[in-house]
C-alpha cells in the first residue's frame, strides 16, 4: 500500500445548528483517485473548503504529509496549502493570459517577485509548464489565450496548473460539471492519468456517478454530512448508489 | 372530530383576513405619509428655484442688449486668420501634454490607492476607508484649485496646471479602477492565492492582466476629460491654447480667436474620436 498523502479524520462542522459535515473520516494514498458523490446539499464543497482550511471545521484533524493543517494558522498555513492543488468548477483562469502563462502560475509561489511582475519566469520554469501542458495533451495551445480555448481545454489547463505546483495532493470540486459528456470524459481521464503517473493522491467530487468507473479507484458516499458509502469503484452497486440517493424519508423533515 | 378539523381552518382564514388587514391600513397610512412628503418635496425644490434665480442675477434685459455686442464681435471675427497657425499649434501641443503628462501621473498615483480601495483586494475596511478618503478628497477638489495651489510651489505655467490635473485626475481614476477591479470575478485570484504567493505577485499576475481593458479604458476616458480641463486651465494662466484664446480676447483680436476656437473644437473632436475608437477596441 502506498503512503497515506492525506488523512482526514472525524471532520465535524456545523453551519448554524445543522450539521454539515458529521464525523468525516478517510484517508486518501498517494496515487489514488478517490471520487466523492453526494447529492446536492450532501455538503462536498464544505469537505473541500474544511480540507483546505478555507472553512475552520467545529471539530476534527486534517493531515497532509505528515502535518496537521488543522492545527496551523496565518504564514505557516499559507506555506502548508503550497502541498494542495485545486481544481475548480469554474477553471478560474486568468482569461487574457496564454495557456502556458496560466500554467506557470502554479510556481507563483517560488518565482522572484521581479520576474511574476514583467511575466518572465525564465527558461527553467517555462519549459516545465510546457512539459504540464503537453503531459494533459495541450502542448500545441501553448500560446493561445485561456477564453479562446474550450471549456474541456480550460480543465486540462488548470490540471496542468495544478501538476506545475508539484503539490502531492489534488482536490477538484465539480471539475466536469459545465462541460459535455465528451470533453468530461477526457478532462477526467487526464487527470487520472496524471494522477497515477505522477503518484498523486486525487480527491474529486462529482454529480454524474456514472462517471466514477475507469476514472476513481475508490468512492466515497457522503450524505448529510457523514460518510455512507466507502468502497473501491468495482465493487460500487445500485445500493450503495441508493444509499447516497435515496429520497429522503418522510417525516425527516429538518 | 370535524369541529376539531374545521377550528384550526377557520383558526388560520381568521389570522390571514386580520393580517390582509393590518395591512391595508399599513397601506393606507403609507400613502398618506407619502402625499404631505411630496408637496413638502415640490414646495421646497420650487423655493430652491426662487431663490437661485434671484442669487445668478439673471437679467433677460441686459443679455438682449449684450447679444447685439457679441453679434457685431463675431462679424469683425470672419474671416479666421491663418497669421499665427503655427504657434497656435504650438501652444495647441502644449495643452495636450498638460493632458497627457497630468492623467499618466494620475493613473500612476491611481494604481497605488485602488488596491487598497477595492473591496475584493482589500476585506479590512480600516484599511479601506482611509483609501476611500484620500481618493473622495482628491476628486472632491477641483483641478482649478490645485493648481492655484500649486502656483505658491511652482510659480505660474503649464507645470502647475499639470499638477492640478494630476492630483484632481488621481482621485477619480482611482475610484473607477477600484470599481473595475470589484467587478471582476474573483475565481482567478483566489486560485493564485491558493498556491500560497504573496499578494503583489498574485494581484499582478492573476488580476492585472484580466483588468487591464478596463483601466486602460477608464485611462482613455480621463484623458479626454483632461484636454478639456487643460483648455480651461489655460484661459487662467496655465499656459497652452487656452491662454491664447484668452490674449485674443483681452487684445479684441477676433479672427485670432475664432482661428483658435476652431483649433480647439478639431482637437477636443478628434481626442474623442480617437479615444472612442481606442475603448471600444479594448472592451
Ligand atoms: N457559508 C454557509 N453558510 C450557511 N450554510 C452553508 C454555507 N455553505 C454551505 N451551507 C450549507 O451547507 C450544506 C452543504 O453545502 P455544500 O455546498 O457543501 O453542499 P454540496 O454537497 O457541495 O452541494 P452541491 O452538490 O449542490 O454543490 C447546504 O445545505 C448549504 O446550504
Ligand atoms: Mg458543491
Amino acid at each position: 500500500m502506498s503512503p497515506v498523502a492525506l488523512e482526514v479524520d472525524g471532520l465535524t462542522h456545523r453551519y448554524g445548528v445543522r450539521p454539515v459535515l458529521d464525523d468525516v473520516s478517510f484517508e486518501v494514498a498517494a496515487g489514488e483517485v478517490v471520487a466523492i458523490v453526494g447529492p446536492s446539499g450532501a455538503g462536498k464543497t464544505t469537505l473541500f473548503r474544511a480540507v483546505t482550511q478555507l472553512v475552520r471545521a467545529d471539530a476534527g484533524r486534517v493531515v497532509l504529509g505528515g502535518r496537521e493543517l488543522s492545527a496551523l494558522a496565518g504564514g505557516e498555513l499559507r506555506q502548508a496549502r503550497r502541498d494542495i492543488g485545486l481544481i475548480f468548477q469554474q477553471f478560474n483562469l486568468v482569461r487574457r493570459l496564454s495557456a502556458l502563462d496560466n500554467v506557470v502560475a502554479g510556481r507563483l509561489a517560488e518565482l522572484p517577485t521581479w520576474r511574476v511582475l514583467v511575466r518572465r519566469p525564465g527558461p527553467t520554469v517555462r519549459a516545465e509548464a510546457l512539459e504540464c501542458l503537453s503531459r494533459v495533451g495541450l502542448a500545441d495551445h501553448a500560446g493561445s489565450r485561456a477564453d479562446r480555448l474550450s471549456g474541456g481545454q480550460q480543465q486540462r489547463v488548470a490540471i496542468a496548473r495544478a501538476l506545475a505546483q508539484r503539490t502531492r495532493v489534488v482536490l477538484a470540486d465539480e471539475p466536469v460539471s459545465s462541460l459535455d459528456p465528451e470533453s468530461s470524459a477526457s478532462v477526467l481521464a487526464a487527470l487520472a492519468s496524471v494522477a497515477r503517473a505522477e503518484g498523486i493522491a486525487v480527491l474529486c467530487n462529482l454529480h454524474q456517478v456514472d462517471l466514477i468507473s475507469g476514472f476513481a479507484d475508490r468512492v466515497i458516499g457522503l450524505r448529510d454530512g457523514r460518510v455512507v458509502v466507502d468502497v473501491e469503484t468495482a465493487a460500487f452497486t445500485d445500493d450503495h448508489r441508493a444509499l447516497v440517493y435515496r429520497p429522503a424519508p418522510v417525516g425527516a423533515l429538518r | 372530530m370535524a369541529d376539531t378539523a374545521a377550528a384550526p381552518v377557520g383558526g388560520a382564514g381568521g389570522a390571514a383576513r386580520r393580517r390582509s388587514n393590518r395591512q391595508r391600513k399599513a397601506g393606507a397610512r403609507a400613502a398618506r405619509r407619502w402625499h404631505w412628503r411630496r408637496w413638502l418635496a415640490i414646495a421646497a425644490l420650487g423655493a430652491a428655484y426662487v431663490v437661485s434665480f434671484r442669487l445668478t442675477d439673471v437679467d433677460l434685459a441686459r443679455l438682449v442688449k449684450g447679444l447685439s455686442t457679441m453679434a457685431e464681435w463675431a462679424g469683425r471675427a470672419w474671416p479666421p486668420t491663418a497669421r499665427e497657425f503655427p504657434v497656435i499649434l504650438q501652444r495647441t501641443g502644449e495643452t495636450v501634454a498638460i493632458a497627457l503628462i497630468g492623467t499618466t501621473l494620475a493613473a500612476v498615483i491611481a494604481l497605488v490607492f485602488c488596491v487598497p480601495a477595492a473591496r475584493n483586494l482589500t476585506p479590512s475596511w480600516l484599511v479601506r476607508l482611509p483609501a476611500r478618503l484620500v481618493l473622495n478628497t482628491l476628486r472632491g477638489v477641483d483641478s482649478f484649485v490645485f493648481a492655484l495651489l500649486f502656483v505658491a510651489a511652482v510659480g505660474l505655467g503649464p507645470f502647475a496646471g499639470m499638477l492640478g490635473i494630476a492630483l484632481h485626475t488621481s482621485g477619480s481614476i482611482g475610484k473607477l479602477f477600484a470599481e473595475a477591479i470589484e467587478g471582476l470575478p474573483p475565481g482567478p485570484l483566489e486560485a493564485a492565492e491558493l498556491t500560497g504567493a504573496s499578494r503583489l505577485k498574485t494581484v499582478s499576475y492573476a488580476l492585472l492582466p484580466d483588468a487591464l481593458p478596463s483601466l486602460a479604458s477608464v485611462g482613455l476616458y480621463m484623458f479626454e476629460f483632461n484636454i478639456r480641463s487643460s483648455i480651461v486651465l489655460g484661459v487662467v494662466g496655465a499656459g497652452g491654447i487656452g491662454q491664447q484664446l484668452r490674449n485674443s480676447i483681452e487684445l479684441l483680436d477676433f479672427p485670432r480667436l475664432l482661428t483658435i476656437v476652431l483649433v480647439i473644437l478639431v482637437l477636443v473632436t478628434a481626442v474623442d474620436q480617437l479615444s472612442g475608437r481606442l475603448r471600444q477596441a479594448l472592451a
